[in-house]
């Protein structure tokens, strides 16, 4: 990777921050691997590789980067991303611009990393086309400060032309969460496949909000849309999932799963599943409430407190 | 060793189990028969202390230390462990992090692979095994009585380890309750295959709530077949 001379310093201490967080750096060192890293409003490095445009370019508060992997690519290595805030308090802006195009394959493995902020709004937008063909995965991971003050705002747009497949894995798991609105929207042209699993822990007074929406406008298109939330504490969560049915022979399946330990806490989920094509199947599913008291009682009777009991049964959910 | 004194249990305004006398002792292993609904698992659960299962009436001991108002997960470090008769799936957990309780127990590898070799699962195929829907029954029957002899029980509950389990794999069963036994400890197991109770010291009859026959396991085979096998009461099965 090539690192700004200037940043070296604010690359160091995002690198700290990043393994801290659990992530690994030798990725970015890695020349082979494509990779972007920023904080705040700047690119502290980025490293392209043959196949793969990662363009990225400051604007107020924040990066715009469009990533466009060439037709035909098939990367040997994921794309790696890190996005960090390292200020205690601000706004930072991200847009993402990515093009899978014709046949190509991309994984990303994105981390955000906000270590110490206190009174911080991160705002992302995600924008993807998945060409004809075309695969791509995208794990994100947060890693926020344990103030529970983070504002995180994360807004996906992904058009998933003929034959293509999107998979998306949303956590945020390990930290505190703040507060957060996480949208995805989604759109899936003829045989095209989309999975998506948002995993969440939300815990003081953290305030959750997740809204899934696929449109299944192809001929067997189909998508699976997953979400699991555990609230705790003082937590509020609402998760609306929304899958619509357009295109013959489409399937779609909504599933949430959320689980509430703490007298305060509010949970709701909302599926809306609409069949606008009568060889259409949706189909949802949904759970909230208190840990499976029988797997509560399955750990408790081998000697694990309710407590941990309950921790190793969320540890499981959320992987 | 572990006593029920004039045990009864009422759900629903219904008995369930009425005045249950049972004294097991050190190193030995009792087996339940009964026809379904006959309260056998309610027994199991009352010893083992699950939420609404405490005891209407009567006291259970263990060790002269009366145990009746002690939680699940109290009764279990005192070294009682129950294996379920339909063990619950586990999302997101391995065999492994089963079987350590997520790392809280300290066991070796060799120790894990060894239990898992006695219940007929190969440690390199199962260790890293989701301990969910993925499983057959079977298996995750067979993860379950790996659990229960890695928890070294001081007693055992087992309720129906052989239901769901093929004929060959009887012997299997058998060889843990053995360990158990070797271990110091001693077990409870309700079965409904005649096959099961040549293991044990002491079988028991139980029938709409009540214990109506105890003794040798061959005294009580006979009752059962001659009494049981052709009697056409039916019990009520209790809410669960």
């Amino acid at each position: 990777m090539r690192v700004d001379v200037d940043r070296r310093t604010e690359f160091e201490a995002l690198v700290k921050a990043y393994e801290k967080a659990g992530g690994d750096v030798s990725k970015f060192l890695d020349r082979r691997i494509a990779s972007i890293i920023i904080s705040g409003d700047k690119v502290v490095g980025v490293n392209n590789v043959p196949g793969v445009e990662l363009v990225p370019h400051t604007i107020e508060h924040g990066v715009h980067a469009k990533m466009i992997i060439k037709k035909g690519t098939k990367l040997s290595f994921p794309i790696h991303v890190c996005t960090g805030y390292l200020q205690r308090d601000g706004y930072q802006k991200v847009i993402f611009d990515i093009v899978v195009e014709e046949d190509a394959e991309a994984h990303f493995v994105a981390h955000c990393v906000f270590p110490w902020t206190e009174q911080f709004t991160h705002d992302a937008l995600m924008n993807v086309v998945i060409k004809k063909n075309a695969k791509m995965s995208y794990s994100d991971e947060h890693y926020h400060s344990e103030a529970g003050t983070v504002n995180l705002i994360t807004v996906s747009r992904v058009v998933v032309e003929e034959d293509g497949l999107y998979v998306n894995r949303f956590a945020l798991t390990k930290t505190r969460v703040g507060k957060m609105r996480l949208d995805f929207s989604v759109a899936l042209k003829d045989h095209a496949v989309a999975d998506i699993l948002a995993r969440v822990r939300a815990s003081g007074n953290d305030e959750v909000d997740i809204h899934e929406k696929v449109d299944l406008v192809g001929v067997e298109s189909r998508a699976m849309l997953s979400t699991i939330v555990v609230a705790l504490d003082k937590a509020k969560a609402r998760v609306v999932n929304e899958a619509y049915g357009r295109g013959e022979h489409s399937k779609g399946h909504v599933k949430c799963e959320e689980i509430s330990k703490g007298s305060d806490v509010l949970v709701s989920t909302v599926p809306i599943l609409k069949v606008f094509n009568d060889k259409a199947e949706l189909t949802h599913e949904a759970s909230i409430g208190r840990v499976n008291a029988k797997q509560l009682e399955t750990l408790m009777s081998k000697g694990l407190s309710e407590d941990e009991a309950t921790e190793l049964i969320i540890k499981g959910l959320l992987g | 060793m572990l006593r029920l004194q004039n045990v009864s249990l009422v759900r629903d305004s219904k008995f369930i189990l009425k005045n249950i006398n049972l004294t097991f002792n050190e190193k030995e292993v009792h087996v339940i028969m009964g026809p379904n609904g006959a309260g056998k698992s309610s027994l199991a659960y009352v010893i083992m202390g699950l939420e609404g299962y405490k005891p209407t009436e009567g006291r259970i001991f263990l060790d002269d230390r009366d145990i009746t108002e002690f939680k699940v997960d109290e009764r279990a470090k005192l070294g009682i462990h129950l294996m379920w008769q339909e063990p619950v799936r586990f999302r997101g957990l391995t065999v492994r992090q089963y079987l350590t309780l997520g790392g809280k127990m300290k066991v070796s590898q060799s120790e894990l692979e060894e239990v898992l070799h006695l219940v007929g699962l190969s440690p390199s195929l199962y260790l890293n095994r989701m301990v969910d829907d993925l499983l057959s029954g079977g298996e995750r029957k067979r993860v379950e009585l790996a659990s229960i002899l890695l928890l070294r029980p001081k007693f055992a509950i087992m309720d129906e380890p052989d239901s769901g389990i093929d004929v060959l794999s009887l012997g299997m069963i058998k060889a843990v309750a053995q360990r158990i036994i070797q271990q110091g400890g001693s077990l409870v197991m309700i079965t409904h295959r005649e096959e099961m109770v040549s293991i044990a010291n002491v079988a028991h009859v139980l029938c709409d709530g009540r214990i109506i026959e105890s003794g040798s396991p061959e005294k009580v085979m006979r009752y059962y077949k001659i009494f049981c096998d052709v009697c056409d009461h039916t019990n009520v099965p209790a809410k669960e």
